[in-house]
C-alpha cells in the first residue's frame, strides 16, 4: 500500500486488492487503514521516482510520436496525426502502444481527441473513447463529470453546489454568470476542450546525456593507444558538459571486442567534475589494473547523470575560508585516487561515535561522502588506549586476579565501570582498570560484572 | 566506627525526564539504607517534597531534608538545602521568580537573583565536569561564605582519584569544605535503564544516538553505606551527616492562614459568619425558621469554630455572593457544602431539611479533614469568577492548584517507542490494537496485530521500560478550578509556576498535597448544565413571565417523576446516559433521596464492585434486606445494605472494623490511588481482621473488601451526589413542564451533554413541539423561542447552529435585520457586511430560502455577489436566470447534517429504507413488540460508540433511525471479528438477538454489515431519492 502525506497525516493512495477487501480505500489516514488491516505494509509515495519513470516514459513514447508532453503528474500527451499512417491507422497505433506499455509493465486509459483537454478529460475519466470530428465533441463531453476536469476543489464543490455536476450542466448555464461566478478561465478551459479555441503544447525534451563511441579500423591491444583514445573522448565530453554548464560524478567506459562481451570501467568522484585531465588521472590508474580479455575494437564513454556545475574562477584572496576550501579538496582527490587505486571496499574514513562503549565509540564511513558533515565529539577526560583489541582477550586469573602472559597484573588506576547498552546486544557492565604488566607495559582490562566476574584485555597503551 | 551518611543531593521524578524514581521509592531506599538523612533537591521544583514527606512519616526515615537543585544561566549548578524556616520560604520564593521568569516548563535563574543571599539556606557547589571552580565564581563563595560546601561527588567514571584530589585542592584554595554527595538520579541501580530512556525523551532522541548525554553507569542510585565507604574518605561521608544535624526544618512547621480581609472591621471571623448565616436563614424562611433548622445551625457553627473554619467559609461565601450578584447560577457540593450554613449562606439550593439523613455527615472534629467545597459555576462564565478572585487577591496570594500529568499507558507507548528508535508509524499502530492496554499485562496477539513481534528483544524492552514508566510526573498541568487562597503571598508556602494559560499561575502542589499539607483550596468548576438551566429560566420568564430559580422549582412533582421512570430523560443532567437510562425503569425513583442514589449507582465503581443489582433486587423486593449488626444497619440502612457511597465505606471501616477515622481517610485515598500504586494490601488485613475481631462473618467482610476494591477511583460521595441530585431535579422538571425552553437552552449551551442537537431537536419533535429552520430574516444568534398555533413555544434554530458563521457576522445580520427584513441576497451581503464565505455557509444551511429559493439557487445567487461598490451600491445586477435542477430531498438532508448537524426533514433512514427492505431490517419502533430471544436485523445511522473500561471488552452502539434508537451490545469476540465494521460504519447493519427485559430492549449483535456507502448515494445519486 502506497501512503503519502498530506497536512501531516499519511493517507492511503494506492491500496492492493486485498487491502481494498479489507476495507482500505484511497483517502483513508493510515491509522484507519492499520486499524482495519493491521498486517499492511506501508510504503512512502515517492515522487521523484514518479516523475523520474514519467519521463522515461516520455522519451520512450517519442518512437510514436514527434510531439510528447508531459501534462500531469500521470498524464501524457501525444499528438498522433502525423503518425496515424507510418503505424497503419488510428487503431492499429493505439493498440501498438497499450500493448507495448503492458509489457513495460504500466497500464494506461488512453483517449483519443481532437483537442488536448478534450482527450485529457476523456482518458481521466476512464472511457476508452476515440472521437476523430472536432463537432462530435460536444455530445461525448456533456457527460463528463466535473471530477474529470481537475478544477480547483474549491471551485468544485461550489459547482457541486448548484447541483452542477457534468460538463453539460456548465454548458447549459448562461456564459456571463458562469464567467463572472467562475472566472474566464474555466469558460476558456472548456472552450478549448471543445475546439473553440487554440490549445498549444510545449513538447518534452530529455535532459542531455553524453554518449560518444571510437572506433577502430581494426582490432588494437595497445594500451598506450586505448588510453590515448579514452583522453580524446574524455576531451569531448569535457567540452560537451562545459557548453552545458554541467559536470558528472561518474563515468563509464565500455570496451567492445569481437567476440568477449564488453569490459566496463566505472569512474566515480567525490564532487562533480567535467575536467578532463582530473577524470584522466583517475582512468590511468584504474586502468593500469585492467585486464582485457582480448583486443578492442571500439571504446565507448557515458556520462553519469549530470548535474549543474559553476565553472571555478581562480580567486586571488587567501583567506581562511578559502584555504579550507583548498584543503579540503585535495583530502578529497586523495580519497578519490586511493578508491580508484585500491577499490571501493578498501578505503575507509573514521569517525567518532558519541558512544560509552569503547567498542562503538567509532564507526567507518564511505571516504567519497561528504566526509566534513560529522563533526567529532569526545570526552577528552576520559582515558582510552589508542590500540584497542579487535574483541577483548579473555584473561586468566589468580585468585581474583588478573594475569598477563604468567604474570599478576598491578591495578593502577579505576575502576571505570561502564554499564549501558541495554538498548542492543551491546549490554556491557564491565569495571575496566589500567594495569601494569610484569613486562612493563600498560594496559586497559575490565572484569565483567555481568554473570561470571571474568578478566579480559581490551587494550594496551602506547 | 559506623559509617553516618546523608545524602544531600538527590532528584526524585519530579524533577521531570531526569530522575528515575518516585520520591517515595528514594524515601523508603534511604530509610531501609539505615542514611541519617535523605534529601530531595528536585530542580527549581518542590513537587515532590509532599509525597516524600508523608513517605518520610510512614517508613521512619530519620530526617527528610527539603532542598532544590538549581542550575545558572553560566551553567553554574548549585544545591540549596533548608536550614529552617525562613530558609525555605526564600527558597519558594527564589523557585518562584525563576520560574516565573521563564517558559513553562522551564527557569531562569542568575547571579542576581542571589543578592539576598538565601538566608537560612546552606548550599553545596556542584563542580563542573572539568572540576574547575573559576575566579569568576567568587561571588559565590562571597555569597555564601560559611553555608557554603564543596560536593564531591564520586562516580566510578575513572576519574575518581584526580577528582578527589582536584577538588580537596581547590577547597584549600578557596578554604572551603567538602562533603560527600550521590548525585541521586534513581532509589535502586536496575532504574538506570529507564534513567537512560528518561534522558532520551527529554533530549528528543533515541537512546542510541543520546551518546554522552547518558550517564555511562548507575552509580547513581542510593548506594549503600558499605559501598559508600569504600567509594569515599570517611571524613567526607560525616560531614554529609553533620550538615544533615544542623538542618531542622520539616514541613509540619508551615501554616497555612486564611485571607482575613473578608472581616469587617469590629467583626472575628466568628461573629461575622454568625451574622451572615443568620441573615441567610431569615431569608430562607420568611415565615420563621423551624427550631430543628436553628438547632441544627448551631451545631455546625460551633463544629466550624472549633475547626477554625469560619474563614474558609467566608472565603468561599464572598466567592458565591459575587456570582449571585452577577446573576451566574452556582451550586456547591462537597462534604461540607450540603450544611445547612451552607445553605443559608446561599452555597447549595439543597434544602437540609429534603436530605435530613446527611447533614450529620458533614465535616467531623475526629477525621480532622479539611472542609471540601466545591462549586460548580455556569460553565460560559466561570472564567469571570476566576478574574474576580485573581482581582480581589491578587496573583500574589490566588494561584490554581497543579495537576501532575503522568504517564499513561498510551503516552507512555509513544515516548517510549519513540526513544527505542520506533517508527511513528509502527507507534501508532501498536497504540491502537492497544487501545484499551490497562498498561501491565499485553496480549502477544496485540503485538502481531500491530504487524511486530512480541518476542523480538526491542518490542521486550518497550514493554518493560512502558510498564515502568506508568505513573511517572510528564508536566504540571493547571488544576480545572482548584484555587488556593493565602493570606500572606503564596510563594512563601510552595512556588507558583507559570501555566500554559496567558496570565494564569499554578503552584507546584496538586491536590493530594494540599489535602496532606491541610491546605484549603476552592474548586471554582465550570458546569454546563447550570448555564443550560439559567438559559432556561431566562427563556420562560421572556416567553410568559413566570420567573423561577433552583430554588423556588416546584419540589418532587410526580409528573417529572413519572418521566423519569419511563427513562425519558435525554438531555437532562446526569442520569441521561444510555446505562442510566436503562437502569431508571428498574429502579423507579419516585423522591429526591431515590435520585441522590441514582446520581451514584451507575458509575464504574459501584458497577464493578457489583452492587447495581443487589440493590435493584431489594428495592423491589425480591430479596431481604438484612444486616449483620446494629452498627452497619445504621450506616447501610439508607441504601437498603448496600454500600453505595465513598463515605459508607469510610464508615463501614469505622464502625465494623475498628478504623480509627484517620485511618479510614488515609483507607479513601488508598482507594483512590490503589490501581495506579498498589498498596491495599495492608488494608485488607487489617479491615478482614478487624471486622472478625467484631464478630463478623469471613464471608461478609471479603464481601465488604472486594466492595472497596471495586470502588477503586470511582467511588462517588455522596455529598456530591445529593447537590447534582437537585440538578437532576430542576433539569427534568424543565423538561417535563416547559420542554420547549429547556432545549433550546441546551442548544445554546453547546458543546455539553451526551447528545447531539440532532438528537435533542429529534427528541423534542417527539415530544410534540414544533421545530422551524433557520432564516435570516427571522432567527436570532441564538436558538429562540416564538409563540406557535395556539400560543405554545415553538423552537427557532438560531444563526449560531450555522456551521462557518462567526458570532459577530450573525450579530451584525440580526442588527440590521431591525431596519427591515433582507430582500435579496446582494442586499444581505452589503447591508450586513458579509463576504462571500459567510454568504456561503447561509447557503448551505438553507437560511436564504426565503430570499432566492433552493440551496443550488441560493449559491448561484451568492456566488454571483460583488463587493460593494460606493457608486452602484444599491443597483442590482441583472442576468440571465440558470437552469439549475432542484436538490432532492436527499441532497437537501445530507446540506442539513453538513452545516447544522441536524435535519428537520425526513429521516435519511426514511430514504434508504427501500433499499434496506433487501435485507430485511426491522425498524427501532416495531422492537418492543418483538419477543425475548428472537433474531432480528435491524440498521440505523451510527450515533455513539462506548467501551467502558468496566465492561471486560463490551462495545456498545447506539444506533438511530426514523422511529428511534436502538441499543447494541457487541460483545468483544464479535467486535473483533467485525472490526473494520465496527470502527467505520456510519450506517450500520445488524443481525443479531433480541433482549427484552421490562421496558428496556437491547440487540445483541451477532454480525455487522457496512452500508456507509448509502449515505453516499444520498447526496450523489439524485434519482433514487427524487
Amino acid at each position: 500500500m502506497i501512503v503519502e502525506e498530506q497536512h501531516g497525516i499519511h493517507r492511503v493512495l494506492l491500496a492492493d486488492a486485498a487491502a481494498r477487501a479489507a476495507g482500505v480505500m484511497a483517502g483513508l489516514s493510515a491509522n484507519a487503514a492499520l486499524a482495519l488491516l493491521p498486517t499492511l505494509k506501508l510504503e512512502e509515495r515517492n515522487p521523484v521516482r514518479e516523475q523520474q519513470v514519467l519521463e522515461r516514459l516520455a522519451s520512450w513514447l517519442e518512437r510514436f510520436s514527434s510531439f510528447v508532453s508531459i501534462a500531469d503528474r500521470n498524464l501524457l500527451l501525444l499528438e498522433i496525426a502525423g503518425s496515424l499512417n507510418l503505424f497503419g491507422g488510428l487503431q492499429s497505433l493505439r493498440q501498438t502502444i497499450v500493448r507495448d506499455l503492458g509489457m513495460l509493465g504500466f497500464s494506461a486509459a488512453v483517449a483519443i481527441a481532437p483537442t488536448p483537454l478534450a482527450a485529457t478529460w476523456l482518458a481521466r475519466s476512464g472511457r476508452r473513447i476515440c472521437i476523430r470530428a472536432t463537432e462530435n465533441l460536444g455530445p461525448a463531453l456533456r457527460r463528463l463529470p466535473l471530477t474529470c476536469l481537475h478544477w480547483p476543489s474549491g471551485q468544485r464543490e461550489l459547482l457541486t453546489g448548484m447541483g452542477i455536476t457534468a460538463i453539460g450542466d456548465c454548458l447549459r448555464l448562461p456564459r456571463e454568470g458562469f464567467a463572472r461566478r467562475f472566472g474566464a478561465e474555466r469558460l476558456l478551459d472548456l472552450d478549448r476542450a471543445l475546439g473553440h479555441l487554440p490549445d498549444p503544447r510545449d513538447s518534452w525534451r530529455a535532459p542531455e546525456r553524453f554518449c560518444a563511441d571510437y572506433e577502430m579500423t581494426e582490432e588494437q591491444s595497445d594500451r598506450e593507444l586505448l588510453l590515448n583514445i579514452c583522453r580524446e573522448l574524455l576531451l569531448s565530453h569535457e567540452q560537451f558538459l562545459l557548453a552545458r554548464q554541467l559536470g558528472t560524478q561518474s563515468l563509464c567506459f565500455s570496451f567492445f571486442h569481437l567476440k568477449s562481451t564488453a569490459t566496463e570501467l566505472r569512474l566515480g568522484a567525490a564532487l562533480a567534475d567535467r575536467s578532463a585531465s582530473r577524470w584522466f588521472e583517475l582512468l590511468k590508474i584504474r586502468f593500469e589494473a585492467l585486464r582485457l580479455p582480448e583486443p578492442v575494437i571500439a571504446v565507448r564513454l557515458r556520462s553519469g547523470l549530470s548535474q549543474p556545475l559553476l565553472a571555478e574562477t581562480a580567486r586571488l584572496s587567501f583567506s581562511h575560508k578559502a584555504e579550507k576550501q583548498k584543503h579540503r579538496y585535495s583530502i578529497a582527490q586523495l580519497a578519490e585516487r586511493l578508491v580508484a587505486r585500491i577499490g571501493d571496499h578498501s578505503v575507509h574514513a573514521l569517525t567518532m561515535v558519541a558512544e560509552h562503549r569503547p567498542e562503538y565509540a567509532w564507526c567507518a564511513r564511505n571516504p567519497l561522502s561528504d566526509w566534513t558533515a560529522s563533526t567529532l565529539t569526545m570526552l577528552t577526560d576520559t582515558r582510552r588506549p589508542l590500540w584497542m583489541l579487535p574483541e577483548p582477550a579473555l584473561l586468566p586469573a589468580d585468585s581474583g586476579y588478573p594475569l598477563h602472559r604468567g604474570c599478576r597484573l598491578t591495578l593502577l588506576d579505576g575502576p571505570e565501570r561502564l554499564e549501558t547498552g541495554w538498548w542492543d546486544e551491546g549490554n556491557v557492565s564491565r569495571d575496566y582498570y589500567t594495569a601494569l604488566s610484569g613486562a612493563g607495559m600498560r594496559l586497559w582490562v575490565f572484569r565483567n560484572r555481568q554473570r561470571t566476574p571474568d578478566w579480559y584485555l581490551h587494550g594496551i597503551f602506547g | 566506627m559506623t559509617v553516618r551518611y546523608a545524602e544531600l543531593h538527590a532528584l526524585s521524578n519530579f524533577t521531570f525526564l531526569r530522575g528515575a524514581s518516585h520520591p517515595e521509592e528514594l524515601v523508603e531506599t534511604a530509610a531501609a539504607l539505615g542514611y541519617e538523612a535523605l534529601a530531595i533537591t528536585d530542580e527549581c521544583s518542590m513537587s515532590g517534597i509532599v509525597r516524600a514527606h508523608a513517605a518520610a512519616k510512614e517508613t521512619g526515615l530519620k530526617k527528610l531534608i527539603i532542598g532544590s537543585e538549581l542550575r545558572l544561566r553560566s551553567g553554574r549548578k548549585l544545591v540549596a538545602l533548608v536550614q529552617n524556616k525562613g530558609g525555605y520560604a526564600a527558597l519558594c520564593q527564589l523557585i518562584s521568580k525563576a520560574r516565573r521568569a521563564a517558559e513553562k516548563g522551564s527557569y531562569e535563574l542568575t547571579r542576581l537573583d542571589f543578592e539576598s543571599g538565601l538566608p537560612g539556606c546552606l548550599v553545596l557547589w556542584i563542580p563542573d565536569r572539568d572540576l574547575r571552580l573559576d575566579v569568576e565564581d567568587h561571588w559565590i563563595r562571597e555569597t555564601f561564605r560559611d553555608r557554603l560546601w564543596i560536593a564531591v561527588e564520586l562516580m566510578a567514571d575513572g576519574r575518581q582519584r584526580e577528582q578527589l584530589e582536584r577538588l580537596r585542592e581547590e577547597g584549600r584554595r578557596l578554604k572551603l569544605p567538602l562533603v560527600a554527595s550521590g548525585d541521586v538520579h534513581m532509589h535502586i541501580r536496575a532504574r538506570r535503564i529507564l534513567q537512560d530512556a528518561v534522558t532520551a525523551i527529554r533530549l528528543r532522541t533515541t537512546v542510541d544516538k543520546a551518546g554522552f548525554a547518558l550517564h555511562s553507569n548507575g552509580e547513581r542510585h542510593l548506594r549503600s553505606l558499605a559501598v559508600l565507604a569504600h567509594a569515599y574518605p570517611a571524613e567526607l561521608l560525616e560531614e554529609s551527616a553533620r550538615i544533615a544535624d544542623t538542618l531542622h526544618f520539616s514541613l509540619h512547621e508551615l501554616r497555612y492562614e486564611y485571607p482575613n480581609e473578608l472581616v469587617p472591621a469590629g467583626e472575628t471571623a466568628g461573629t461575622y459568619l454568625r451574622k451572615l448565616t443568620e441573615e441567610g436563614m431569615r431569608r430562607r424562611w420568611p415565615g420563621g425558621v423551624p427550631a430543628k433548622v436553628i438547632a441544627l445551625v448551631e451545631h455546625e457553627l460551633k463544629l466550624i469554630a472549633d475547626l477554625e473554619y469560619e474563614s474558609y467559609f467566608l472565603t468561599v461565601e464572598d466567592i458565591v455572593s459575587f456570582a449571585r450578584a452577577k446573576n451566574i447560577l452556582c451550586q456547591g457540593r462537597g462534604s461540607a457544602a450540603n450544611s445547612a450554613v451552607c445553605f443559608c449562606l446561599g452555597i447549595t439550593e439543597v434544602d437540609p431539611g429534603r436530605m435530613a439523613v446527611l447533614v450529620e455527615r458533614f465535616i467531623s472534629k475526629e477525621r480532622n479533614e479539611p472542609p471540601d467545597i466545591d462549586v460548580d459555576f455556569e460553565h460560559e462564565r466561570r472564567e469571570e469568577v476566576i478574574q474576580y478572585i485573581y482581582g480581589k487577591y491578587g496573583r500574589e496570594r490566588a494561584a490554581l492548584a497543579a495537576t501532575v500529568i503522568t504517564y499513561r499507558p498510551r503516552s507512555a507507548l509513544r515516548d517510549v517507542g519513540k526513544v527505542l528508535g520506533l517508527s511513528d508509524l509502527q507507534i501508532s499502530r501498536l497504540s491502537r490494537s492497544m487501545q484499551w492496554w490497562d498498561g501491565r499485562t499485553v496480549d502477544d496477539s496485540r503485538i502481531l496485530e500491530a504487524g511486530l513481534n512480541p518476542d523480538s528483544p526491542v518490542i521486550r524492552r518497550l514493554l518493560y521500560l512502558v510498564r515502568e514508566i506508568i505513573g511517572f510526573p510528564r508536566h504540571l498541568s493547571q488544576h480545572v478550578g482548584g484555587f488556593v487562597i493565602c493570606n500572606a503571598p503564596l510563594h512563601e508556602l510552595v512556588p507558583v509556576e507559570n501555566a500554559t494559560m496567558p496570565d494564569r499561575t499554578v503552584i507546584q502542589w496538586e491536590k493530594d498535597d494540599l489535602e496532606e499539607m491541610g491546605l484549603l483550596k476552592v474548586d471554582v468548576l465550570g458546569l454546563g448544565m447550570l448555564t443550560a438551566i439559567r438559559r432556561s429560566f431566562d427563556l420562560i420568564r421572556d416567553f410568559d413571565g413566570r420567573d423561577y430559580s433552583l430554588a423556588s422549582v416546584p419540589a418532587e412533582d410526580p409528573r417529572v417523576y413519572d418521566m423519569i421512570c419511563a427513562g425519558d430523560t435525554m438531555g437532562v443532567f446526569q442520569i441521561e446516559s444510555r446505562a442510566q437510562m436503562a437502569m431508571l425503569p428498574r429502579l423507579k425513583p419516585r423522591c429526591y433521596y431515590d435520585l441522590v442514589i441514582e446520581v451514584a449507582i451507575i458509575r464504574p465503581g459501584p458497577i464493578q464492585g457489583d452492587m447495581v443489582h443487589p440493590y435493584l433486587r431489594r428495592r423491589n423486593g425480591e430479596e431481604a434486606v438484612d444486616y449483620p449488626s446494629e452498627e452497619v444497619k445504621g450506616v447501610l440502612q439508607r441504601t437498603l445494605g448496600v454500600p453505595i457511597f465513598q463515605e459508607q465505606v469510610m464508615q463501614l471501616a469505622v464502625v465494623a472494623a475498628g478504623f480509627t477515622p484517620g485511618e479510614a481517610d488515609r483507607l479513601r485515598r488508598a482507594m483512590a490511588a490503589w490501581k495506579r500504586r498498589g498498596g491495599l494490601g495492608p488494608f485488607e488485613d487489617k479491615l478482614i481482621s478487624g471486622m472478625r475481631e467484631r464478630g463478623y462473618a469471613e464471608e461478609f467482610a471479603r464481601q465488604i473488601f472486594r466492595q472497596i476494591e471495586g470502588f477503586g477511583e470511582y467511588g462517588f460521595p455522596e455529598s456530591h451526589s445529593a447537590s447534582f441530585a437537585l440538578l437532576v431535579y430542576v433539569s427534568c422538571w424543565l423538561k417535563c413542564h416547559t420542554p420547549a425552553a429547556f432545549t433550546c437552552a441546551l442548544l445554546n449551551s453547546q458543546p455539553m451533554g451526551f447528545y447531539s442537537a440532532s438528537q435533542l431537536v429529534q427528541d423534542l419533535r417527539r415530544h410534540g413541539v414544533e421545530v422551524r429552520a433557520v432564516d435570516v430574516n427571522v432567527s436570532s444568534w441564538d436558538c429562540s423561542l416564538e409563540a406557535g398555533e395556539g400560543g405554545a413555544p415553538v423552537l427557532r434554530l438560531g444563526l449560531r447552529m450555522v456551521k462557518g458563521l462567526s458570532e459577530n457576522a450573525g450579530q451584525r445580520i440580526v442588527a440590521e435585520r431591525e431596519k427591515g427584513r433582507y430582500a435579496t441576497v446582494q442586499g444581505l451581503m452589503e447591508r450586513a457586511q458579509l463576504d462571500r464565505r459567510d454568504l456561503g455557509v447561509l447557503a448551505t444551511s438553507g437560511a436564504l430560502q426565503a430570499l432566492s429559493g433552493d440551496r443550488h439557487k441560493a449559491r448561484w445567487a451568492v456566488a454571483g455577489t460583488e463587493k460593494p461598490v460606493p457608486l452602484f451600491r444599491g443597483v442590482e445586477h441583472y442576468e440571465a436566470a440558470p437552469l439549475l435542477k432542484k436538490p432532492t430531498e436527499g441532497q437537501n438532508i445530507v446540506a442539513d447534517y453538513q452545516s447544522t448537524g441536524l435535519t428537520l426533514e425526513r429521516h435519511p433512514m426514511c430514504l434508504l429504507r427501500r433499499h434496506l427492505d433487501r435485507y430485511h431490517y426491522m425498524a427501532a419502533g416495531q422492537l418492543p413488540d418483538m419477543s425475548n430471544g428472537q433474531r432480528i436485523n435491524v440498521a440505523g445511522l451510527v450515533i455513539t460508540k462506548q467501551r467502558p473500561g468496566t465492561a471486560s471488552g463490551v462495545t456498545f452502539v447506539t444506533l438511530e433511525d426514523e422511529s428511534g434508537y436502538i441499543n447494541l451490545i457487541v460483545w468483544r469476540k464479535v467486535a473483533e471479528e467485525f472490526r473494520s465494521e465496527l470502527l467505520n460504519a456510519r450506517l450500520l447493519g445488524i443481525a443479531g438477538e433480541l433482549q427484552i427485559e421490562g421496558r428496556v430492549i437491547h440487540v445483541i449483535a451477532q454480525r455487522l454489515f457496512d452500508h456507509s456507502e448509502m449515505l453516499g448515494e444520498l447526496s450523489v445519486s439524485s434519482r433514487d431519492f427524487r
